[in-house]
């Protein structure tokens, strides 16, 4: 009787024990190496092709930025969604999340873009402000006249007949400026986003 | 500090009432919170109770990007609160929108300009050990000697 007692006041009336029963707490999880977190920048030179913000479908979550170092992708906290598309889109590797990186050198995977530009002809005016501000077809042709119309046919958008004609839409770089520019919101640009497995395989 | 202070300072800590309020989100950071709430992560452990009515409730947890429905129910509801009361944003939503923040959308993010908004947990969703992490960083500052302060 004694000794069972003796036992038991020896189990139990230990500090260690007594606080561990008042107060458990099962160990906090630790966060797994392949969870995608914010990206991070690896330190690789960013050459400012700008496809992280192209592919980012979360509006206001990354945009480029110049610093002293050079330009830099900078993520903004509270509007990411951590999906790692800039991850996997960026050509020169500049950022990293999780796996991703080490994922598409093993799987041989690429993301490609292409673009499609939709003009609904019921609500475009011809007015040329799309083929005007366009900067594809600066470059292409900088004598446009204010009404979007041009001798060439090597632009990107051109207003023949009072409506906007897309001409060559592999040219077009998905700045959605055409977009913005219109008054009307007739013109809307499309981004398809493919993921391509073992690209030399493709060529 | 009194002896009676000290004790309900430790009452406080062990006993942190969630009541959560959806206005108008996907329903995925509604899930991470319903995850805090299963073995996995257990949140009973640390003395958080979920509720779910205001009346009850020492912390908010919005979630959702804030649609026209709520306009003049979340402020009712934050009234409904008894002091001390803080509300945390949960997800991208509350703070700015997500996905949802575009042109022709009825949203009206943030959710701070409509409640007084005291930490805020980013992601698409938030992770339940983030949610967790801040309601156990925010409560003490807010609970611990709250009749002293006043």
């Amino acid at each position: 009787m004694a000794l069972s007692l003796l036992y038991y006041a020896q189990e139990f009336l230990r500090g260690e024990w007594a606080k561990k029963f008042l107060a458990a707490k099962t160990a906090p999880l630790v966060t797994p190496p392949h969870f995608r977190n914010y990206p991070e920048l690896t330190g690789k030179t960013c050459t400012h092709q700008l496809i992280c913000m192209m592919a980012c479908p979360a509006p206001g979550a990354i945009d480029v930025v110049m610093t002293p170092e050079g330009w830099k992708p900078r993520i903004h906290i509270g509007h990411c969604i951590r999906c790692g598309l800039c991850v996997e889109a960026c050509p020169n590797g500049v950022l990293t999340s999780g796996r991703i990186l080490e994922s598409m050198f093993y799987d041989n995977t690429k993301l490609s873009f292409s673009f499609r530009i939709d003009v609904d002809t019921e609500k475009c005016m011809g007015c040329g402000n799309c083929a005007v501000a366009c900067p594809v077809n600066k470059l292409i042709d900088a004598q446009m006249s204010h009404g979007g119309r041009a001798s060439t046919d090597d632009l990107l958008l051109k207003v023949s007949e009072g409506k906007c004609h897309v001409l060559h839409v592999e040219k077009c770089t998905g700045c959605k400026t055409c977009e913005n520019h219109c008054p009307n919101e007739a013109i809307r640009v499309a981004r398809l986003l493919e993921a391509i497995h073992s690209p030399e395989e493709e060529l | 500090m009194t002896l009676l202070q000290s004790l309900k300072n430790i009452v406080r800590s062990k006993s942190i009432h969630v009541a959560y309020v959806d206005v108008g989100s996907c329903n995925g950071c509604d899930i991470e919170v319903l995850a805090c709430l299963a073995p996995r992560y257990d949140i009973e452990q640390y003395g958080i109770y979920v509720h779910n009515n205001p009346r009850e409730a020492d912390v908010l947890l919005v979630i959702g990007a804030y649609t026209p429905g709520w306009e003049e129910k979340l402020q009712s509801l934050w009234q409904k609160i008894p002091d001390p009361k803080v509300a945390i944003a949960i997800g991208n939503c509350p703070i700015s929108g997500c996905l949802f923040n575009r042109p022709h959308t009825l949203v009206d993010p943030p959710v701070s300009k409509h409640i007084p908004i005291a930490a805020q947990v980013p992601g698409c969703p938030p992770r339940p050990t983030e949610i967790l992490s801040a309601i156990l960083s925010v409560a003490p500052t807010v609970f611990k000697d709250f009749e002293v302060r006043k």
